[in-house]
């Protein structure tokens, strides 16, 4: 489903682009001005959570959409590659790209704690908050498989339309009530990536693969 | 000897033929939802080893039966078959080139990384992509701004660039849509030395062009078309040239020039033959007057095509 060198071609085009670029770095320098004692938590702050919002946004504008308008598409698609695992590789190279600038966020959120003297350890972000976000993943990808393979397991190709139509109803309509279950931690970095990131791409998945098709009907 | 056929050669299924369209139709709908025919009833293939050029006007449907051909677009009717099967198979799209007119690229990346790219996607190691994309963009010129971002280049660089990506993997078909748009004349040069050395390596190549006077010097046949559809089949002798000598005294000549000069032809008052370059023709001439013939004009029929194109596209006389 994934081309691995469309995904470090998109990464590496992401990470070239000035906006993203930009909106990186003012990400990481929240996390490096707010570093203290609250485990890494002060990267996704307030100001934090508006430049991942925006950066994810940078990451996702046109991620499909130049590909087509420029032609690149056609090039790379008439290779040896589906479709699916050329959309799959933009979208693994955004997630490539935004994992990068989190981490680069919070080695400086890292950084800036123990400059002022707080310890800043690891192993604690990692244990809470992975089993429910670990979980929602799962079930999403699961979803997603279910939704590209029934259709053509079972030679419904018509199922294809009703699946992607109740796909659209799953996951949280409003964001809010799992958050008091989320632990505090690498929790809410989860908690972004699944309901911030995974809305993202499942909306680029959907409305970049309807244009694609226009376009290529 | 160069022949006209009414009819495209539309039936040819032999193990040579690597592309084979039938009966394509294509309707683009404008945004008043007027229907725009692009290409309709389209028929037509493409053997090992030759060249094949479209010809015809703006908007004759050109582009649009490449990229249906290579089914980057659906038809609306009809089929096209690549190396006898579904050009959407991926052992096909691994055999074939394809380089469109004006293209565009990624604008972060540098021409040597979308080589890379597509030397991975083509299933060579990172080690063999690398070394392919520099020997492609050495190749093609443009070693030095293939290590800019895309975004820098110039049209004639863009168009390199799409070059050394249609090549990259020795494909045995390659579709060239225009590609002498936007090159020096050091650039078309190249461009014509790496058409017959495609052929001489029996890759089979569908050229879109409208510099005739290049197509006549590389092409094996030329494919007229208007408003989608096939007008007639053109047979370009190899070499692709032709002497014209117009005669003085033509009918006296007729018998004994069947004798000496079979290949050529003579019509009313003209002899036609096809010749390898304009080095023979100084020779040509001397047979002629060593024949008994008048000669009044001697030229190469380098715009031979250029009539044709004009007879059978626009329709004059």
């Amino acid at each position: 489903m994934i081309s691995w060198p469309v995904a470090r071609a998109a990464a590496g085009e992401k990470l070239r682009s000035p906006p993203v670029v930009a909106i990186g770095l003012c990400f990481a320098a929240v996390g490096a001005l707010r570093g203290g004692p609250e485990d890494g938590a002060e990267t996704f702050g307030s100001f934090g959570r508006v430049f991942f919002t925006l950066l994810t946004l940078a990451l996702g504008a046109g991620l499909l959409s130049d590909e087509l308008d420029t032609g690149h598409a056609q090039l790379v698609l008439l290779r040896p590659l589906t479709r699916a695992s050329w959309v799959g590789g933009r979208l693994a190279g955004a997630g490539l790209a935004l994992a990068f600038a989190v981490a680069l966020a919070w080695a400086a959120t890292a950084a800036a704690a123990a400059a002022r003297g707080h310890a800043f350890s690891a192993s604690r972000l990692l244990a809470p908050g992975w089993t429910n976000s670990g979980a929602v993943v799962l079930l999403g990808v699961s979803w997603l498989f279910v939704q590209v393979t029934l259709p053509l397991v079972m030679k419904r190709p018509e199922w294809a339309g009703p699946l992607v139509a109740v796909g659209s109803y799953l996951g949280p309509q409003e964001p809010l009530p799992p958050a008091p279950g989320v632990q505090p931690g690498l929790g809410p970095v989860l908690y972004d990536l699944t309901w911030t990131f995974t809305p993202w791409l499942a909306a680029v998945l959907l409305f970049n693969r309807r244009e694609l098709a226009r376009r290529r009907t | 000897m160069s022949a006209s056929a009414p009819t495209p050669n539309t039936t040819s299924n032999t193990t040579s033929t690597v592309l084979e369209v039938r009966g394509l139709r294509k309707v683009y709908r404008a945004p008043g939802g007027a229907q725009i025919v692009a290409v309709d009833d389209l028929s037509f293939s493409v053997r090992r080893g030759e060249i094949v050029a479209l010809l015809g006007p703006n908007g004759a449907g050109k582009t649009t039966a490449m990229q249906l051909a290579l089914r980057l677009l659906d038809p609306d009717a009809g089929e096209a078959r690549l190396f006898g099967g579904d050009p959407e198979l991926l052992d096909a799209r691994r055999r074939v080139g394809y380089a469109p007119d004006a293209p565009l690229f990624p604008r972060q990346l540098t021409g040597l990384q979308i080589l890379r790219l597509h030397g991975q996607l083509l299933g060579f190691t990172r080690s063999e992509s690398v070394a392919r994309a520099e020997r492609f963009a050495g190749e093609m010129g443009f070693s030095d701004p293939a290590r800019r971002p895309a975004g820098a280049y110039s049209r004639g660089q863009a168009q390199r660039l799409g070059l050394a990506l249609a090549l990259l993997g020795d494909p045995e078909l390659v579709l060239l849509d225009e590609p002498t748009a936007g090159l020096d004349p050091a650039g078309v040069a190249s461009m014509r030395a790496l058409l017959v050395s495609l052929r001489a390596r029996g890759a089979a190549v569908l050229l879109n062009s409208h510099l005739l006077s290049e197509v006549e010097r590389v092409c094996d046949r030329v494919l007229f078309i208007k408003q989608g559809r096939v007008l007639r089949e053109h047979l370009v002798r190899a070499g692709g040239r032709r002497a014209e000598v117009r005669l003085a005294n033509p009918d006296q000549l007729r018998a004994r020039l069947a004798q000496v000069l079979p290949d050529g032809t003579m019509e009313g008052d003209r002899f036609r033959i096809p010749v390898a370059s304009e080095d023979v023709v100084p020779a040509l001439v001397r047979r002629l007057v060593e024949a008994g013939g008048e000669i009044l004009e001697v030229r190469l029929a380098g715009a031979e095509l250029e009539q044709l194109y004009l007879q059978i596209v626009e329709g004059r006389a």
